[in-house]
């Protein structure tokens, strides 16, 4: 198909590289890791640019081959959970970045203690704000197991933050 | 209150996993990287055609030489078949004068 948009593959990885790189940084919990993640998603964008069609197609595809990269990082490496929260600590949040709340940082940590699929479908919704519909399109999966993943990791979640995080705690009456 | 709490949590959730910034060095990386793989793609394209090119002129020596070599032997086997033809004339000829001298004698023989 015959289509006029051109692309300026510098301006791409302006616009992207937080998104890709914070992606993969919270799925690996690896900042290494995801600083080569996001080099191959980019590269890969590089070699398919010419297919790319839009600026929400170019998103789009960036945020399913770098879920794609981080699975496939994930399962050879099979990173513990426990190391991840170190890593980000030490390096995530590094190197005069944005501050975070104390609370946010906690409940970053929790969300790296998730397992995989819940992570990658909680952080699609909100992080990068999607639908469940297009978390679905985006990791390839069922839309009800993408609702589930997302109904399912929030209700852990939660439940992590209110046993560790005093400010969550709604005792009723 | 219990949907309150669900919304506080889940925009602490969305504030918590606000984009970060990406490294500083990044976007450099995937340039430098970007520019590497781009020569090497080029030159390895180069190289691919020069083997090409190499392999085409090597077929078409040998191609020549297989050709030539036939000719060659063509050209051998004509002369040695006129060679043959030539040697088998001079032998006709020569059994030709034998025999009229041969006639010759016993006519001479005979008177």
């Amino acid at each position: 198909m015959a289509h006029d948009w051109h692309p300026d593959f510098e301006q791409l990885v302006d616009e992207h590289q937080s998104m890709v790189f914070s992606l993969a940084a919270r799925m690996t919990g690896d900042r290494g890791l995801a600083e080569e993640i996001a080099q191959d998603a980019f590269l890969e964008l590089d070699r398919h640019l010419g297919r790319m069609q839009s600026a929400a197609h170019v998103c789009f595809w960036l945020r399913r081959v770098t879920m794609s990269r981080c699975a496939d990082a994930l399962r050879r490496r099979r990173v513990r959970c426990t190391d991840l929260w170190i890593e980000i600590e030490e390096g995530h949040g590094a190197s005069g970045e944005e501050k975070q709340s104390p609370l946010g940082a906690r409940l970053e940590q929790m969300l790296s203690t998730l397992p995989e699929p819940q992570r990658a479908a909680l952080l699609l919704r909100y992080q990068e704000d999607l639908t469940p519909e297009e978390i679905a399109a985006t990791l390839d999966a069922p839309l009800a197991t993408v609702k589930s993943q997302l109904q399912r990791g929030l209700k852990l979640l939660r439940a992590k933050a209110q046993s560790h995080l005093k400010e969550f705690v709604r005792v009723k009456g | 209150m219990g949907r309150e709490t669900v919304d506080e949590f889940e925009r602490e959730l969305r504030q918590a996993l606000e984009r970060r910034p990406a490294p500083p060095g990044l976007k450099r990386k995937v340039m430098a990287e970007r520019s590497r793989l781009r020569t090497e793609r080029l030159r390895s394209r180069t190289v691919i055609w020069q083997r090409l090119a190499a392999s085409l002129a090597l077929a078409a020596v040998v191609g020549g030489g297989w050709v030539w070599r036939e000719r060659e032997q063509e050209r051998k086997g004509e002369e040695a078949r006129r060679q043959v033809m030539i040697a088998l004339r001079i032998t006709g000829h020569a059994l030709n004068q034998m025999k009229i001298q041969l006639a010759a004698h016993h006519r001479a023989d005979g008177e």
